[in-house]
């Protein structure tokens, strides 16, 4: 076994696996929704300014489904997967709280990125009343930059 | 404009939308003041990365496509579901295009549901794939 085929993924990592991370507080901003919609010309009147409404993509301002303490086992890292799902709109000013899990971790041998490992984490977000809002779940594939290269 | 669920058909498809992604975008999306990754404004490390330039945010992305199919559902739906594959990077400066097209209707739980496939296309391939529910009203 060559040192590329042995696995990076220790028995302290896999005890991360379903593992629910602290309650984090976040805050949907105007500054966000207002500069995010602008940034890709969004004009659809449901967040318009004044209507106290935020676009569904602030999602990405509240975390985008990234645990706050995700394992990090090599420094590369590319976004491969992404799942947002809503249950209603945001609303500007609203504190939502964000529980956040790793669901899985699991390597690849060969490719484009030579031995890497994927790491999917992802959060659900609920309102002040307990009520589902959205959750984000995602996937980022973390590899050796120098051996990607080789790779290459 | 509302669509309706009545006016949907599978098969139906989006018209294609070309969109040239910026560095500026990159940054000024996540905001200057906020920390993000080197790659998205500097081509250099961008490189680094074996990718071959300024990498776009694949939420700079999933934000367009979720702009694209509302634009296209009108203001009285709901995007409530997102699954997005980047089957590879995407470089800053590059035009894409994305098209999509509907592949199911149903009714389901009172919910009147359609499911699209939407395709980001760089020179012709497609770099990010994804399959969007959209919930939509119906004319009864």
């Amino acid at each position: 076994m060559t040192e590329e085929d042995q696995s990076l993924i220790t028995d302290e990592h896999r005890a991360m696996i379903g593992r629910r991370g602290q309650p984090k507080s976040v805050t949907v901003k105007e500054e966000d929704a207002r500069r995010m919609r602008d940034v890709i010309g969004d004009t659809d009147p449901r967040w318009a300014d004044g209507t106290g409404m935020a676009p569904p993509y602030v999602l990405a301002m509240l975390g985008g489904g990234r645990a706050p303490d995700m394992v990090r086992i090599l420094p590369g890292g590319l976004l491969t997967q992404q799942e947002w799902k809503f249950t209603r709109a945001f609303r500007i000013g609203e504190e939502l709280t964000g529980y956040s899990q790793t669901f899985d971790i699991r390597e690849r041998l060969g490719g484009r990125y030579g031995h890497s490992v994927l790491v999917t984490t992802g959060t659900d977000y609920y309102d002040a009343e307990g009520n589902h809002v959205a959750s984000a779940m995602m996937t980022i594939t973390q590899f050796d930059p120098k051996r990607a290269e080789r790779n290459e | 404009m509302s669509l309706y669920y009545e006016d949907v058909n599978v098969g139906d498809e989006l018209e294609p939308l070309p969109w040239t992604p910026t560095t500026d975008m990159a940054i000024d999306f996540f905001g200057r003041d906020n920390p993000t990754n080197p790659a998205f404004a500097d081509a250099e490390a961008g490189k680094r990365m074996g990718v071959g330039g300024a990498l776009v945010p694949g939420l700079l992305k999933v934000a367009w496509i979720t702009r694209y199919v509302n634009q296209w559902a009108g203001p009285d739906a709901l995007v409530s579901n997102l699954r997005i594959a980047y089957r590879r990077p995407d470089v800053a400066d590059r035009e894409l295009v994305l098209a999509g097209h509907v592949v199911d209707k149903r009714q389901e739980d009172g919910e009147n549901i359609v499911e699209l496939e939407v395709v980001t296309l760089a020179d012709g391939q497609p770099s990010v794939r994804g399959n969007v529910q959209v919930k939509l009203p119906t004319k009864g």
